[in-house]
């Protein structure tokens, strides 16, 4: 994520009036505060050994919800779990299941929409899109409750519904892109030069795509843990005692009223996660936007 | 104007026959056999006799049509929901459509309340940022959306609760669905739909207030509150879809919020339906969410020919991306 950074200094472009300065030096605050803020909360978290010397599993009945102090310092749960080191434990499952939904999604959609762009004007484009048309109008949030309902509440089928649902936003994009990319020379030469349809996939139209495709992907992944963290709240993925951010505040809920502190650790690591995500994926966006918001002249 | 209506309601129909035929095979190719689900309800597990069970399931698979080809389960399923027909509950015995219709108004008012929170502070912080774009008010704004839109609706609602409810003593927890819960639920779920409005707002001012006519009217020396009128109208097709767009992602998406503040809508009962193995009322709710997702991506498309004559005459297709 950090190599964005170097690439920021000839955006900066000739000299225009103040203000607009102004908020270029804003946009790329958010870039790069986000890449910095990503950085940490990743050292943070896959650092968690180091961090906290507590099993995030380990339940010391004794030590029940007590407040934050020295040798708790976000407290501890009903089963006397040590707070920070379930939080820290628990960004790995959040950003690794994020990263594997996103993977399988990416792979399908990008797989999906090129075949589709490459056969445009064939029944198997025409079809593809009339199921994204149809996989566009199940909300999201009915689909993995269908699932959850249908395969068991578990981890790994609401990654399976994540899937089904965000690989469409790619296979459009990718699909878009390949259809761009048909009208070029350059694929019009591979293609009398006798090239398969699978070297016209990888060679011509995959590298096209990737750039704009991953660009989406950064900006999608913020919403895609909001929704795995969401629908572990509802106690529709991660199953307990695995350390998941919504789980555990969901599992906090119960003693909101004598200890609330418990509930804090997750929601501040969630709310940061997605805001670096967020920040990147915007900033991102606002450089590679070629249409300057004019706003008054 | 006809023309193109006849012709996006009949593509709405189309979506939502291809909807239910994925939705019926999602459920067939399913592992778990629903004969058994039915055989272990409550109340009638405990047979120990296997064979008088296997009996019964033989029987009940005769009953139920399971033996005939899937081609004509789908399409008894079909008739079935043409009458309006959603079938029974397995755990209460009910007609899922009663028991879906008892609880769309809690939903409906829930997500209404919201949508209205999300527009008045849309329409307020959007034109108020657009405005002042660059100023101090703008960015204030800006970074309020952008952490508001990282915020989870469930972690703002558990803020909320822990204010409102358990410090301040301002909100009752309890089950009921009255007026007087139901701001609470609708700020969270207002708030958090808020940027996304906010934001389209702004962008579609910005880009209108660089238009000719804008500068125009500027030259005539309209003030800037006349000149944001202006271009609200121009730009009231993009913030229709928005809104139209988060209503229904209100509508699908209240599930966690309902779980949350125990409000007993639609949402919350396909939850508890889940933990139970009620088929047929998650099948049921499933297909009024999609359906109600289609009838508004419908509306949208009218209301965007009505507000943009260009549109009514070529019958242009909009393309939104869905929540």
């Amino acid at each position: 994520m950090t190599q964005s950074d170097g690439a920021t200094g000839p955006l900066a472009g000739p000299a225009a009036a103040p203000r607009r300065i102004r908020i270029r030096a804003g946009r790329h605050a958010g870039l790069i505060g986000g890449c910095i803020l990503l950085g940490l909360l990743a050292l943070l978290i896959f650092g968690a050994s180091f961090i906290t010397p507590y099993d995030p599993l380990e339940q010391r009945i004794a030590e029940r919800l007590q407040p934050p102090g020295l040798e708790h310092p976000l407290g501890t749960d009903r089963f006397g779990r040590d707070v920070l080191a379930r939080t820290l434990h628990g960004g790995q499952y959040t950003l690794i299941a994020s990263a594997a939904a996103l993977g399988g999604a990416l792979g399908i959609g990008l797989l999906i929409g090129l075949g589709a762009g490459m056969m445009h004007g064939t029944w198997i484009d025409a079809l593809l899109m009339r199921i994204i048309d149809v996989l566009m109008s199940f909300p999201f949030m009915v689909l993995a409750l269908v699932v959850a309902a249908l395969l068991g509440t578990s981890l790994l089928h609401l990654l399976l519904a994540v899937v089904a649902v965000w690989w469409v936003a790619f296979a459009r994009l990718a699909r878009s892109v390949a259809l761009q990319a048909r009208q070029e020379t350059s694929y019009a030469a591979a293609r009398v030069l006798g090239a398969s349809r699978i070297a016209l996939l990888v060679k011509e139209l995959l590298p096209r795509a990737l750039g704009p495709v991953l660009i989406l992907a950064t900006f999608e992944l913020g919403s895609l843990i909001l929704s795995i963290a969401a629908l572990s709240f509802l106690g529709l993925g991660a199953q307990p005692p695995a350390p998941e951010w919504g789980s555990m505040l969901a599992d906090g809920r119960a003693h909101m009223l004598q200890a609330p502190h418990i509930l804090a650790g997750p929601a501040l690591f969630i709310v940061l996660t997605v805001l670096a995500f967020n920040l990147i994926g915007e900033g991102l966006r606002d450089r590679l936007d070629p249409y300057e918001q004019p706003g008054w002249q | 104007m006809l023309k193109t209506t006849l012709l996006r309601l009949l593509e709405a129909l189309a979506t939502l026959l291809c909807a239910t035929l994925l939705l019926f095979l999602l459920i067939r190719i399913a592992p778990g056999d629903p004969v058994q689900i039915l055989l272990g309800r409550p109340g009638e597990a405990g047979v120990t006799d296997t064979a008088m069970q296997e009996r019964q399931a033989a029987e009940l698979r005769e009953r139920l049509g399971l033996e005939d080809p899937v081609a004509v389960q789908y399409g008894r399923w079909m008739e079935r929901l043409l009458r309006l027909d959603l079938g029974e509950s397995i755990h209460t015995g009910r007609s899922v459509g009663a028991e879906l219709a008892e609880r769309l108004p809690a939903t409906a008012a829930l997500a209404l309340a919201a949508l209205a929170i999300q527009l008045a502070l849309g329409l307020g912080l959007g034109i108020a940022s657009a405005l002042r774009a660059g100023g101090m008010s703008d960015q204030l704004i800006r970074i309020v959306c952008v952490v508001l839109a990282s915020t989870p609706a469930f972690v703002l609602g558990l803020g909320l609760l822990l204010v409102f409810a358990v410090r301040l003593g301002m909100y009752e927890i309890s089950s009921a669905a009255t007026l007087a819960r139901l701001w609470l639920p609708a700020a969270t779920l207002g708030l958090i739909g808020a940027p996304q409005l906010i934001r389209v707002v702004r962008a579609n001012l910005l880009s209108e207030f660089g238009q000719v006519y804008i500068v125009a009217a500027r030259a005539r020396g309209l003030g800037r509150g006349r000149l944001a009128l202006h271009a609200l109208r121009n730009s009231l097709a993009s913030i229709v879809t928005v809104a139209a767009l988060s209503l229904a992602a209100l509508i699908s998406g209240a599930v966690v919020i309902e779980s949350l503040f125990a409000w007993p809508g639609v949402g919350k009962y396909a939850l508890d339906s889940i933990m139970l193995k009620d088929y047929p009322v998650i099948q049921g709710y499933a297909l009024v969410m999609i359906a109600l997702m289609i009838g508004l991506h419908l509306a949208v498309e009218l209301v965007y020919a009505l507000l943009d004559p260009r549109i009514r005459r070529q019958g242009r297709r909009i393309r939104h991306d869905a929540v």
